[in-house]
């Protein structure tokens, strides 16, 4: 007894240790000298009752602190795929254009361009006097060395669409880059890849740039890089940024593990604005007058895939080939009970695979348009053969296999859950029985990959840009993005035009095309498209607005909110 | 005990730890789901790079390769690189491995102080009224889960009474005037995490406790040492304690191993940066060498607390010392 009581006693000591360690300076790495006390303009901040008085002064820096579910992942663009260091990258990185509040791309650092007659050669003008935020001037060569950079090593993974086509980045002087193209591009002017200084990314060796941490980011946008800590990043406002500077002088990304804390705190101020809050938050957080919520419309949807695949390596139902059926499954889901019960009314029912407001959203023709219809499913089912002959209430095809089929959802998502266990019951009523399985991500990433399934719920987050969405069901894609193993010839040929036609109505008539096709043949159903709900404490800040009309306040693909977002007087 | 037996427990459990370390490589990658899933489910992603992505992990290899080289990494002291922080593994685990030891050593030893203080209050007072009540408290703490606990202290101290940060280590983003400005904050934020769990764990002890020395208050021996007019705190301590204690050495050992896997729950609350939550994000994403870094970490200390506890053995049971 004594000795072990000896043990404690030492356990206590090292346990004390470790606080002294933690507190003398563990955890954090902070880049610049820290200015004698950075304050925390936080109206009604009750922390400062526990700091020494006298030592902050709170009328200096405006501070503005976002909640997020998600956690940076690495600092380095060339392998981040997080949404929330996509975001960060944004604020520290200039790109040659960014996209303006209505979506249009607007000079940033290239101030004007122009382009051959044939239109594979253009000319970009760079903005003078633009500065690192280490001081280095900033010139052609960092464009030039970034674009090659990505297209040699294959890296950056969240812009190299954007960088697809080019054959060769020129630099005539310092503040002039020549972009030429294979052949005509119509999405150079969406090319929003951040331009990464060469005075510090050249002294990478290749094998080393996917492990380099990038932990003191260099752009020259107008935040800098601060600090990170167990669970936030920080960045300041950029003194000698070229263009408007932002109100705000220091932005705080802090990740919540929790969504409901993340509601308490935004509730309690102590942080201003907070991403991927859930319905159930958003009733509470709507009855508080200090806080501004939303649920806003984000690029990308959930869809049920069906297994298309016509390869006898096939593990899906070989009934789920006829197009009849994958019709007849969705004019059998009620998609709107999905968003009301399983969405709880955060979306809008989905149709085509891009969003509705996007220049190139098709619509479907009030003949093509598949709404809920039990009699209609009945009716297609009935006319194509499949009839219910054994009285079960399944239907059974002519050699009496019955329209069964398996559904797989992620089990860690409520909302899918939820969605696959409605269209279990909605599918009943017009004869197909449907098993519900849930499964991990990983586990569904398998099976979609190997081609045993039948059906799936996942979803898909999208860009401005239709290349990308689009190109995810193009035949070469198959065993890599194309889940449904959906091939169809007039659909590549479309893809592989609409890249290279730089008329934009022209274009926009092809990707028209494309959704007809797919949501003919329905290998994917739209189910619906999601919303994000974000919030913001509008009793401190004002000047942010929902990004489009009915969009998000972050994540949206332009940094409008956090340049213009200012305290309330 | 001899330190022949001594070395024979060490090799056992350098032996133990290998065997592990295989079962735990074979069984994350019997598991179903790709680790390139998580990473390269990216529209914008092309097939070049996932090639590329495969090749820079070595995943493009035969899985006898992939298993010799993480062993002859491993012996070199290399744990690989983490497949979604691209990160050395060592790195990662590292940088939580003081909050959690913190946080969840913290709320174990005030878990087993409290806990042996109730247990051995509840058996001594056994029948009576302070029994009852401390028997209540033990089955409730033992019992509620953990999430529900941890969102109703915050309900009570973060929202109505104001005092405690709801989430994280630090005041996210705050640049301290001193190391001692730093450990107030850091203090505050730690209350809530190492209550919730500390209650959670005092049942467990408290239980243990009063059951063992409720039978070794029963053994013949306490009646021949009250026959012979032992004063009843004596009794307690010196004749029914050390032996009451034996079962609790065992628990606390254990339990004390697994203190560097943390406590998903309660770091999932409080937005806590543990290792446990590390564990479960490297689980979903499949990233199996952050997954082999942190179960390497669990299986040592786990399997040397185990080595201390047999040791300490010797030094309080004379029985295995002879």
């Amino acid at each position: 007894m004594k000795k072990s009581s000896k043990k404690f006693i030492m356990v206590v000591v090292i346990l004390m240790l470790t606080v002294a360690l933690v507190g003398c300076g563990g955890g954090e790495q902070s880049t610049a000298e820290p200015p004698a006390e950075q304050a925390t303009a936080k109206p009604g901040e009750e922390q400062s009752t526990a700091e020494p008085v006298g030592e902050q002064d709170p009328a200096e820096l405006v501070s503005f602190t976002v909640g997020s579910s998600t956690a940076f992942d690495t600092l380095n663009p060339l392998t981040s795929y997080m949404q929330v260091t996509y975001e960060f990258f944004m604020l520290i990185y200039d790109s040659l254009v960014i996209y303006d509040e209505n979506y249009e791309a607007v000079p940033n650092l290239a101030t004007e361009w122009s382009q051959s007659d044939d239109n594979l050669t253009w000319t970009f003008k760079l903005q003078e006097g633009v500065k690192w935020h280490d001081g280095e001037p900033f010139t052609s060569a960092d464009v030039k060395f970034t674009y090659d950079l990505m297209m040699d090593t294959g890296l950056g993974y969240m812009y190299s669409s954007y960088l697809t086509g080019i054959t060769e980045v020129q630099t005539p002087d310092d503040l002039t880059v020549v972009i030429v193209t294979e052949e005509p591009k119509a999405n150079i002017l969406m090319n929003t890849t951040p331009i990464l200084p060469e005075h510090i990314w050249a002294g990478i060796a290749a094998e080393e740039l996917e492990i380099f941490p990038n932990e003191m980011p260099v752009g020259t946008g107008p935040f800098k890089f601060d600090s990170q800590g167990p669970n936030f990043v920080k960045v300041v406002k950029n003194p000698d940024y070229f263009g408007t500077k932002p109100f705000v002088d220091e932005y705080i990304f802090v990740d919540y593990e929790n969504v409901d804390s993340m509601a308490q705190s935004l509730i309690l101020g102590e942080i201003d604005g907070a991403n991927n809050l859930n319905s159930a938050q958003m009733k509470q957080l709507e009855a508080d007058p200090n806080v501004d919520v939303i649920s806003g419309e984000e690029l990308g949807f959930m869809q049920v895939g069906i297994n298309c695949w016509t390869d006898e390596a096939s593990g899906g139902d070989p009934l789920l080939l006829d197009k009849n059926i994958r019709q007849a499954i969705e004019l059998g889901i009620n998609k709107q009970r999905i968003v009301d019960i399983a969405y709880t009314g955060q979306g809008t029912v989905g149709t085509t695979m891009i969003n509705p407001g996007n220049f190139y959203h098709y619509e479907p023709t009030a003949a093509e348009l598949r709404d809920y219809d039990v009699e209609a499913a009945k009716a297609l089912l009935e006319a194509s053969g499949y009839t219910d002959t054994d009285g079960d209430g399944v239907r059974e095809s002519a050699d009496g296999t019955p329209l069964e089929f398996d559904l797989i959802t992620i089990g860690d998502n409520l909302e899918e859950v939820k969605s696959g266990q409605l269209i279990a019951s909605d599918l009943a009523e017009v004869g197909i029985k449907i098993n519900n399985i849930n499964m991990d991500s990983g586990a569904l990433y398998d099976n979609i990959i190997s081609g045993t399934y039948d059906m799936f719920i996942w979803g898909w987050g999208a860009d401005l840009d239709p290349t990308v969405i689009m190109g995810v069901l193009t035949t070469d894609q198959i065993g890599g993005n194309n889940e449904p193993f959906f091939s169809n010839a007039r659909y590549d040929e479309l893809f592989l035009m609409q890249q290279t036609e730089l008329d934009p109505q022209k274009r926009q008539e092809m990707v028209f095309e494309m959704q007809q096709i797919v949501y003919d043949e329905a290998p994917y159903i739209i189910m619906i498209y999601s919303n994000n709900i974000q919030a913001i404490r509008s009793d401190r800040w004002t000047g942010y607005q929902q990004i489009p009309e009915t969009g998000t306040f972050f994540h949206n693909l332009t940094i409008y909110n956090y340049m213009n977002i200012k305290p309330v007087k | 005990m001899s330190k022949g037996i001594i070395a024979k427990k060490l090799l056992y459990a350098l032996l133990t730890i290998l065997v592990v370390l295989i079962f735990n490589y074979l069984l994350f990658r019997v598991l179903p789901g790709d680790p390139l899933a998580m990473m390269m489910r990216n529209p914008r992603a092309t097939p070049e790079q996932i090639e590329a992505v495969k090749k820079l992990y070595g995943l493009d290899q035969a899985w006898y390769v992939q298993f010799f080289t993480y062993f002859k990494h491993l012996v070199e002291g290399n744990l690989g690189i983490s497949f979604v922080y691209k990160a050395p593994v060592a790195k990662v685990v590292a940088s939580k491995i003081l909050p959690t030891v913190l946080m969840v050593g913290l709320a174990e030893i005030i878990a087993i102080l409290i806990g042996i203080l109730i247990g051995v209050v509840a058996a001594w007072k056994r029948g009576t009224k302070l029994d009852v009540w401390t028997l209540g408290f033990s089955l409730v703490t033992y019992s509620v889960p953990t999430f529900w606990l941890g969102m109703i202290l915050v309900v009570l101290f973060c929202v109505q009474l104001r005092l405690f940060p709801t989430s994280g280590m630090l005041t996210p983003g705050k640049n301290f005037v001193s190391d001692w400005a730093k450990m107030v904050d850091l203090g505050r934020h730690l209350v809530l995490p190492v209550l919730t769990m500390s209650l959670v764990l005092i049942g467990e002890y408290a239980l243990t406790m009063r059951n063992t020395l409720i039978d070794v208050l029963s053994e013949d021996y306490i009646i021949t040492a009250r026959a012979k007019g032992f004063r009843e705190r004596y009794i307690l301590l010196k004749h029914a304690l050390p032996n009451a204690m034996l079962p609790m050495i065992t628990i606390i050992a254990i339990n004390i191993g697994f203190v560097v896997a943390g406590a998903i729950q309660v770091e999932t609350i409080f937005s806590w940066p543990g290792l446990g939550r590390l564990m479960y994000e490297a689980l979903g994403a499949r990233d199996y060498p952050l997954l082999q870094g942190v179960f390497l970490l669990v299986t040592i200390s786990v399997v040397l607390a185990n080595v201390l506890a047999d040791i300490s053995y010797a030094y309080i049971d004379p029985r295995v010392k002879n």
